[in-house]
């Protein structure tokens, strides 16, 4: 019998021999899987400037012997813990941009508590990100701060810089940030005012609950959660998969859970009447305009981002009032974007080159 | 080197990749509907509303068996918050002072870098 065109039958034997040899060393590292826990993440040095219910805010510890004048804040998306920007050492963004001489503050988020349910929209914009701002200020001795927003994270500092027209935010940064909320297609069917009754939700719960979230955003992908557990078993032999696997598991499974008045805010007027694109949104009465953002912008997307699709960010940058604005498209999805091997090539060299000849 | 179209992992892998997307799109399109969204809120409110249920039942057993309603542990959990805030303010008071007096240096006593750098230039040399 011939071999199929391209079968190298010499290869054979030791092919096998490698599979055999993978498959011991699944049952042993399988093992060793389940009785190990993984790798230490968020451990750059940090300080807590200041906590208070909810949030936290950390300054970095400097690792540069020269830094730029301007500090930077990085505000967190509300779904999800920081330490997505702080993995391990050699894959920290943090780190990274320590490193290159950035002074680097983060507004971090913790659950709720029941009785912050009643955080609002207007808590987060006009009272913790200027609060943020203003410790950031004290502690730096600096008047201007840069801001980095991440997701939702994005969304909550436009808000802020659309209101706070006169400053001290001297520039902005937004990763995978959606502002036409129609285009987020599977969120706003899941959220459809005529079946969704978001009041009786949140009159029920208080705050929602991080399963809610968590399963919101797995079933964008239903069949992606098994898939990942087969590739893990297929690569379980292989140490570098292993770790990486699970700090992004960890981390995608560590969801937090949202209070209760932010998310019918965020339901009503974001996902059902998106104000933000319409220019119609108001926080605690005051107008947030996107074209009142004057200061240099960048917004990063990814190409491949299926919780945010690129239809629902790509109208920032036109909607921004700043002359000085840039658009990146790069590889990758949503988390892969700012976080992991793809972001050590792609996003982050962008971003120094494009933040330090304006940290100055 | 064999070839990929004949390795039976990596047809494996291929399929196992086809499958998942393949799903995803279908489930997608599955739940890009009313009809899904419908279901799906109708459940959603059952569980919100035995969740809620279920709750208040909790707290009357916990009374029932003499142990700390939530409230009381919140309010425990509280007063450590506002004892750490302080602890926060205190930090934050010295810090100023130092750098009132004088001495830029972090919450670890370590003196903190002059902000002088600047931009490498194009051809990646610091300026």
């Amino acid at each position: 019998m011939n071999a199929p065109a391209g079968l190298d039958l010499a290869s054979i034997p030791e092919r096998i021999q490698s599979e055999v040899q993978r498959a011991i060393q699944r049952s042993i590292k399988g093992v060793e899987y389940f009785s190990t826990s993984g790798p230490s993440l968020g451990s750059t040095p940090k300080d807590v400037l200041h906590s208070r219910g909810t949030m936290s805010l950390y300054h970095y510890r400097p690792m540069s012997d020269e830094i730029y004048r301007i500090p930077v804040l990085i505000v967190m998306a509300t779904t999800n813990r920081g330490y997505i920007l702080d993995l391990v050492p050699g894959q920290s963004f943090i780190e990274f941009l320590l490193k290159r001489g950035y002074d680097v503050y983060m507004l971090d988020w913790s659950a709720p508590r029941p009785e912050e349910k009643s955080l609002r929209m207007e808590d987060y914009v006009l009272d913790f990100i200027p609060d943020c701002v203003r410790r950031v200020q004290a502690d730096s001795g600096e008047q201007d701060v840069s801001v980095i927003g991440y997701c939702f994270g994005g969304v909550l500092s436009l808000l802020y810089g659309a209101i706070h027209k006169d400053g001290p935010m001297k520039n902005l940064i937004c990763f995978t940030t959606p502002i036409d909320f129609r285009e987020m297609k599977l969120f706003s069917n899941f959220s459809d005012r005529r079946y969704f009754d978001v009041d009786r939700l949140v009159d029920s719960v208080g705050n929602v609950p991080p399963e809610m979230i968590l399963s919101s955003f797995e079933m964008l992908r239903p069949a992606s959660r098994t898939v990942s557990q087969i590739q893990l078993w297929e690569n379980i032999w292989n140490d570098e998969f292993v770790k990486s696997y699970r700090m992004f598991d960890r981390w995608a499974t560590d969801t937090l859970p949202l209070a209760g008045e932010y998310f019918r805010t965020i339901t009503k007027d974001l996902m059902w009447d998106n104000k933000l694109f319409n220019d119609t949104m108001l926080v605690g009465g005051r107008a947030a305009k996107l074209e009142d953002i004057k200061v240099p912008f960048l917004h990063a997307v990814a190409e491949h981002d299926h919780i945010v699709p690129y239809e629902a960010a790509k109208h920032l940058v036109a909607k921004i009032g700043s002359a000085d604005k840039e658009e990146v498209m790069l590889k990758g999805g949503h988390v892969s974007l700012v976080a992991g091997a793809n972001a050590v090539k792609r996003l982050w060299p962008k971003l120094d080159s494009w933040l330090g000849k304006r940290s100055t | 080197m064999t070839d990929k179209t004949n390795d039976p992992v990596a047809m494996w892998q291929k399929m196992v990749g086809e499958m998942e997307k393949g799903f995803n799109s279908f489930a997608n399109q599955a739940m890009s509907s009313p009809e899904f969204s419908q279901a799906m809120n109708r459940a959603g409110g059952v569980a919100a509303g035995a969740q809620k249920q279920l709750g208040e039942l909790m707290e009357k057993y916990l009374v029932t068996m003499n142990l700390p309603s939530r409230e009381q542990v919140t309010g425990l959990a509280e007063r450590l918050q506002s004892v750490e805030a302080q602890i926060g303010e205190i930090k934050s008071m010295l810090s100023q002072m130092a750098a009132n007096s004088g001495l830029s240096q972090g919450f670890d006593g370590t003196p903190r870098p002059p902000r002088t750098r600047r931009p490498p230039a194009e051809n990646g040399d610091p300026t």
